[in-house]
């Protein structure tokens, strides 16, 4: 495992994901809208040519919704052969975080968050934690296809 | 049949027989005029050349189009006459056949499109019968010879003549040769001694220096062929040649011409293993296929909903879901089957490369030795098109642009003509991967960067997204034969864009430049309406609408509605959910508004587009804000679960850069239908 990690941040609070799961980073001006489809997406963009749904990390986490600023960046994320976008209001820094300094999550954090939250490591005062990629986009059900 | 001659259905098996006769004969002048720049003589190729001319001359006239046949026959008259002359097309031939191919190509098209077919070019008709008579007076005799082909082709035609007539007058022809060495120089044999003593005995036609391999029998590396005319006999020529009786070779009159006439056009056909076992069959019946293939996937679903609604009730179903699963088996099957019938050979695609090349080769004077190595790749006929213009695009690039002149070249320590190479393979994953590479002067990306406006790109990947920038310019002149260089955003927006696929490049200063194109094998392509609803613009396939009217939402009629809503609210803006209805040829039509369908904002306007689709029989229209228009979309499947949505087949882009949905209004249909029955939302 890479100790790099990508930082990014819903209001003020800080979330890791590991660098080796984020394809990119891009930009975000809004997206298709796909009707019918479950409230946390926020729509298909079209990133070099792909088409990748966006999901909404506020909604995701029970965070109000907003309108996309010049800092709202789509976190493509690479899992089990899905590409996946997650929007998030800031994704800038790339930080170096040995996986010793990361401890476990307190219990009842990992109960609410449904395990999304896989470890939390402290930086300059601030918490961060860090999030399962696979979990936040969903497992791939097995459909009655 | 009234007239008994289905005078479309010919027109259509001629078009599809004259563009394959069109492709081989580009192909064969192409190799010829390669071969003829180093002295080979093509004499098959000419042969090949005449029958496709000659096949598309009878097909022509068979439906009667008189201008192909007028330009075909010309142009059969001077392959007629080279083919007799063992192959040798007299000088300037090439171009105007090629000239003419063009010229046919060009009436071929226009019939395709059922366009009126231009007369034949007379300059061009008559500039090939000025081509066969020099040409009649240059090969003497149309007649050809037991010969070598390369001696043949060494004799003028005064010596072509001679011979040919002093064989056809009973005299005796012969080849023999004459190789010095110094032992036979000590004995007075020099080959003017030979000359002069055979000059006693025969008339000698011509005497044809060549080099041989040196050996203690040739030790000069030199021989000499000697062709004579005579009426004496065998040992008195030998002696006078200074060889064995046996080492005479006769020459005799080679009887092709007569066989070449009498060949049709139909035996060669036996001989092509392209089309042994072969039917053409227009895409628009294999879509025909595919869309019946499709109701087909449809009546299955319900199969499996009718069963497991059984099952649900208690019955014992296994025995039923078995034959569900092998019938979707065997579904999937078919399906594969028929996308395969649509896939066309990727080196039959790039049949027409080595012509672009060779017309740009022309017109900037540089050299260039184009190499296509595709394989036995297939791609899906709808791709193929698309992404044949993106090819022919980075090929002309790299003749135009990267390619530098022969003195160049020859500067810079690298051979003058320079290579062009095409080659493709299939990759894992559904894809093709097409690479065009050039040994030319690789990107500028000083140059490419200075007028971006952007900073020196310090990847190849970053100098690509500026070379794909719309409207780049790397050439400030026009050039006649790839505009400004602009394009690059074009091949990128098939590639990548339109196709899903991806672009790729590498680049080396001074030693070239290679462009991949990974593209998928297989697209959906449907013909579509696009529209708007609630600010955003939707597509929906043509074939699944039955029509488009004007609906007046404030004149519909408002059925009543005795079901609880859903979440026991009342609906905030129409106060009821009863369902709006038009009439529509005595028929009462349910109209359900999109916009609210999909949770939009539409401007407030009652008069609307409502489309009109049918499900089982029944026709329900959408109510839509405004129609946009008609094109030929790709559509591209959804494939995460998270936005697999009944009633939202795929997206596509119209050019955008974004995704669009594309609509399947009759699977929506049922969606809301269901809902409503079962009380429902989702």
């Amino acid at each position: 495992m890479s100790d790099l990690h990508v930082l990014c941040k819903i209001g003020e609070t800080d979330y890791l994901f590991s660098a080796a799961d984020v394809l990119q980073m891009e930009s975000y001006s809004g997206a298709t809208r796909v009707p019918g489809a479950a409230t946390q997406v926020a729509g298909l963009v079209q990133i070099r040519g792909r088409v990748v749904p966006v999901l909404d990390l506020r909604v995701i986490f029970g965070f109000p919704k907003i309108e996309p600023t010049l800092n709202s960046r789509v976190v493509v994320l690479q899992q089990e052969g899905r590409t996946v976008g997650l929007l998030v209001d800031s994704a800038r820094e790339v930080l170096k975080i040995p996986a010793a300094d990361f401890q476990p999550p307190p219990p009842v954090v990992v109960q609410q968050t449904e395990g999304m939250v896989k470890a939390v490591a402290q930086r300059n005062n601030r918490l961060l934690m860090l999030i399962d990629a696979s979990k936040v986009i969903g497992e791939e059900q097995p459909h009655g296809e | 049949m009234s007239n008994g001659f289905d005078s479309a259905h010919f027109l259509a098996g001629f078009i599809a027989e004259a563009e394959d006769h069109l492709a081989a004969t580009n192909a064969n002048l192409l190799s010829i005029e390669a071969a003829a720049a180093k002295g080979q003589p093509t004499p098959r190729q000419v042969r090949e050349l005449f029958r496709s001319l000659h096949t598309i001359k009878g097909l022509a006239a068979m439906v009667g189009i008189e201008p192909i046949v007028e330009v075909a026959h010309a142009m059969e008259a001077v392959l007629r006459e080279a083919d007799r002359a063992a192959g040798q097309l007299p000088r300037g031939a090439v171009e105007l056949l090629l000239k003419g191919t063009r010229a046919i190509e060009q009436r071929v098209q226009a019939l395709s499109k059922r366009k009126a077919v231009s007369p034949a070019p007379a300059a061009l008709v008559s500039a090939l019968a000025a081509l066969r008579q020099s040409n009649a007076q240059a090969s003497g005799a149309a007649a050809s010879t037991s010969l070598p082909p390369e001696l043949w082709s060494r004799l003028g035609a005064a010596e072509r003549e001679q011979l040919v007539q002093g064989i056809s007058a009973g005299r005796r022809a012969w080849l023999l040769r004459f190789v010095p060495t110094p032992a036979r120089a000590a004995a007075g044999f020099n080959i003017t001694a030979i000359r002069e003593r055979l000059g006693t005995v025969a008339e000698v036609v011509k005497v044809v220096p060549q080099s041989v391999a040196a050996t203690d029998d040739a030790p000069g590396g030199l021989a000499f062929a000697l062709v004579i005319l005579t009426d004496a006999a065998d040992a008195l020529v030998a002696e006078a040649g200074a060889v064995a009786p046996e080492e005479l070779t006769a020459i005799s009159l080679e009887e092709t011409p007569a066989a070449l006439e009498e060949g049709g056009p139909d035996d060669d056909a036996v001989d092509d293993p392209r089309h042994r076992g072969t039917v053409r069959v227009e895409v628009a019946r294999l879509d025909d296929a595919l869309e019946k293939l499709t109701a087909l996937v449809v009546t299955q679903f319900r199969l499996g909903r009718a069963t497991a609604a059984l099952r649900a009730q208690g019955t014992d179903v296994r025995a039923l879901a078995q034959v569900l699963a092998e019938n979707g088996r065997q579904l999937r099957d078919l399906r594969a089957s028929i996308m395969r019938a649509r896939m066309v050979s990727v080196s039959e695609l790039l049949e027409r490369v080595p012509l672009v090349v060779r017309g740009l080769s022309q017109a900037t004077g540089k050299s260039a030795h184009l190499e296509v190595a595709a394989g036995k790749a297939e791609l899906d006929k709808a791709v193929a098109e698309r992404i044949f213009p993106a090819i022919i695009h980075l090929v002309r690039n790299a003749v135009d642009h990267a390619l530098e002149p022969p003195a160049e070249r020859a500067a810079a320590g690298k051979p003058e003509v320079g290579a062009i190479t095409v080659t493709c393979f299939e990759r894992g994953g559904n894809q093709l991967e097409l690479t065009i590479r050039d040994d030319g002067r690789g990107v500028d990306a000083v140059g490419v960067a200075r007028r971006a406006g952007a900073p020196l790109p310090t990847s190849d990947e970053a100098l690509l997204d500026l070379l794909t920038r719309p409207g780049l310019s790397t050439k400030t002149e026009v050039t006649t034969t790839s505009g400004r260089g602009v394009g690059m955003d074009v091949v990128k927006r098939i590639a990548v864009d339109e196709l899903g696929g991806e672009l790729a490049m590498r680049t080396t200063p001074g030693r070239g430049t290679a462009f991949t194109l990974r593209i998928p094998l297989s697209i959906t392509i449907v013909d579509a309406f696009s529209f708007l609803c609630g600010g955003e613009t939707f597509v929906v396939p043509v074939a699944t609408v039955e029509e488009i009217q004007e609906v007046d939402l404030d004149r519909t009629v408002r059925g009543p509605d005795r079901r609880r809503t859903p979440r026991g609210e009342s609906d905030r803006r129409r106060g009821t959910r009863g369902t709006d209805m038009i009439q529509r040829r005595g028929e009462a039509v349910p109209v359900l508004r999109l916009d609210e369908i999909f949770g939009l904002a539409s401007p407030d306007t009652s008069h609307r587009k409502a489309i009109v689709v049918r499900r089982n029989g029944e026709p329900y229209a959408f109510a839509v804000d405004r129609m946009l228009g008609q094109q030929e979309v790709v559509v591209r499947p959804l494939e995460d679960r998270l936005v697999r949505v009944p009633g939202i087949s795929g997206t596509t882009d119209l050019g955008d850069g974004r995704p669009t949905l594309v609509l399947d209004l009759i699977a929506l249909g049922s969606k809301l239908m269901a809902e409503s029955v079962t009380g429902a939302g989702a």
